[in-house]
């Protein structure tokens, strides 16, 4: 028996490696050639044979890094600190009142969820035009906290409705106003959905190419993704390959960074995200 | 809490919707409604001198053969991503679940795709495909088939699989962390209960496990089917709609229309059908596995 189970064991573990393998297989491949020499092209199956940072250094001024990389974290920790205030209190009427409005703007903000981004993005630019809505870095930020409302409404509506009421209750005969109630007693209690939203919204406005692309024009502004579009061109150039590999490790590496960080968080805020609806 | 007008939460309660439904109507509700307005003009994204003609642009959308075409290739897609993202999430989460050492390294290989960006992704999967001197091409040659022959993002069959696996590369490892959550919630006493009982593994997975975790499935496989039908990124990055019409799905069709040739009007008139094309898909969707969850 135990025999058994012990061969189960290593036929599971024999799986997982391959298949893992198999995933980051472009991944090594892609930062092994990273460190290469620009025109170095010798089999790319070589790992590691040479170990040159001047693919990096070109990738580094033509992305101009350190601007790009402070415009991607401006605009990212900016929404993301606005989307999480104004969705959790967009959520308190809706998880707290039980009218057919209540239910209506739910499933309303839900709806928002299946819309892509390219669908209306003509509407949505003129409607920045006749505001006078600047372009600046900052105003991608506009769309990125409206397309995160839905799922962080969703969220935020779903953990609240586990915060029992009669806390708030004998707040209110404490003499509690509601922004009183709101701010110091149930959002703190709502930290795991706080983390979810940062961790999801975050990432996906923190990778987002689209909307920089559409609102921005000037080379100073652009934040990491969008840097990352100028490379496009020198796909058909093979003699470039080398720089696209550094500039892709460098647009990934604070992601994967904050990953090692902070895996529990990843792991957690991902899962209750999709568990708690 | 019963009809009775409550104390504690009186009206000035909706307050706290003003900024966010602001934003949300300003910039997203207002401008959908307008591409309905739009798909009713000649309207070229820049001029403002627009006429009405009707429902010329749904005649031409629908006469083009591009909507058909773009409806095919979505789908296609979709189903390909919703299959096999939740086949392997499901397959490698249920491995993890399992007594087994160094989970954290397998799950941070397998999760490690989805922390990038769409871009550098379409970047690492064109050097892949690429014939020649691509990663696919090189092990292929070292197996010794001629690589250069192979060229996945070229041919008009193999192109749209080859964008769909770029996908769930990325985003398997997303539908995998929830499989994993879920089935952490399941009571192993009941799996005991089981094995006393005298389950197969098998007859373990279908009648305890699967329905246990249905609705973590139902919530995969929906985020699946809405990233399908949103498919945009890879016909955009790596094969530009191409070759021919093979890649183009429905969102890369209309910023095509609407941003390269500039017909606004047209555009909004594929927005709306597509618009509807999603909402249905989606409702449909749901209800079906609202059913599915309660049978299982």
């Amino acid at each position: 028996m135990k025999q058994k189970k012990k061969r189960g064991y290593s036929i599971i573990y024999l799986l997982l490696i391959i298949f893992c393998l198999v995933i980051i297989l472009p991944l090594v491949i892609v930062f092994s050639s990273s460190l290469r020499h620009v025109a170095n092209q010798s089999s790319p199956l070589l790992l590691f044979s040479e170990l040159s940072l001047e693919s990096y250094r070109k990738a580094f001024q033509n992305m101009n890094y350190p601007l790009a990389f402070l415009n991607s974290l401006m605009t990212t920790t900016g929404s993301v600190a606005v989307v999480v205030i104004i969705a959790s209190m967009a959520a308190y009427p809706i998880a707290r009142i039980k009218t057919k409005l209540a239910r209506f703007l739910y499933f309303f903000f839900i709806a928002g969820l299946v819309v892509p981004s390219q669908m209306a993005i003509i509407p949505i630019a003129q409607m920045f035009g006749r505001l006078h809505i600047p372009n600046t870095r900052f105003t991608p930020m506009i769309m990125f906290i409206t397309c995160s409302l839905p799922f962080s409404v969703f969220l935020f509506t779903g953990f609240m409705k586990s915060v029992p009421i009669e806390v708030e209750e004998a707040a209110f005969l404490d003499g509690a106003g509601l922004p009183t109630r709101f701010f110091k007693i149930v959002f703190p209690l709502l930290k795991p959905a706080v983390t979810s939203v940062i961790i999801t919204q975050g990432l996906w406005i923190w990778n987002d190419y689209f909307y920089p692309m559409v609102f921005i024009s000037k080379r100073a502004l652009y934040s990491l993704p969008v840097c990352m579009v100028q490379f496009l061109g020198d796909k058909e150039n093979p003699a470039q390959w080398n720089v696209l590999f550094a500039a892709c490790v460098l647009c990934a590496l604070p992601l994967v960074l904050m990953f090692m960080i902070l895996q529990k968080q990843f792991v957690n805020g991902i899962a209750a995200g999709a568990v708690k609806g | 809490m019963n009809k009775k007008k409550s104390l504690v939460f009186s009206k000035k309660v909706y307050a706290f919707l003003i900024p966010a439904l602001v934003l949300f109507l300003t910039f997203w509700i207002v401008p959908i409604i307008q591409l309905f307005y739009y798909s009713i003009t000649n309207f070229n994204g820049t001029n403002y001198n627009y006429s009405f003609v009707g429902l010329k642009n749904y005649i031409r959308v629908f006469q083009d053969g591009s909507l058909i075409n773009a409806c095919q290739n979505t789908i296609i897609y979709t189903a390909l991503i919703v299959v096999f993202s939740n086949l392997l999430g499901l397959g490698i989460a249920m491995l993890l679940n399992t007594e087994i050492r160094a989970k954290g390294i397998f799950r941070t290989c397998a999760y490690m795709p989805a922390l990038f960006s769409a871009i550098v992704v379409g970047f690492i999967w064109s050097y892949v495909y690429m014939p020649g001197n691509g990663m696919l091409a090189t092990l292929l040659s070292f197996c010794g088939i001629d690589g250069n022959k192979v060229n996945v993002l070229a041919g008009f069959q193999s192109s749209l699989y080859g964008i769909a696996v770029v996908d769930i590369w990325k985003n398997f490892g997303t539908t995998m962390i929830i499989y994993l959550a879920g089935l952490q919630t399941v009571d192993t006493s009941l799996l005991e209960a089981g094995k006393i009982d005298g389950c197969t593994e098998w007859q373990l997975f279908r009648l305890v496990k699967l329905p246990l975790i249905s609705a973590t499935v139902t919530i995969n496989v929906i985020l699946n089917v809405i990233a399908g039908l949103k498919a945009f990124d890879y016909s955009f990055i790596m094969t530009n709609g191409g070759p021919g019409k093979a890649t183009e799905t429905l969102m890369f069709v209309i910023y095509q229309m609407a941003f390269v040739e500039q017909k606004m009007g047209r555009a909004s008139a594929f927005s709306v059908v597509s618009f509807i094309l999603i909402i249905t898909v989606t409702v449909l969707m749901l209800i079906y596995m609202n059913k599915k969850e309660v049978e299982l």
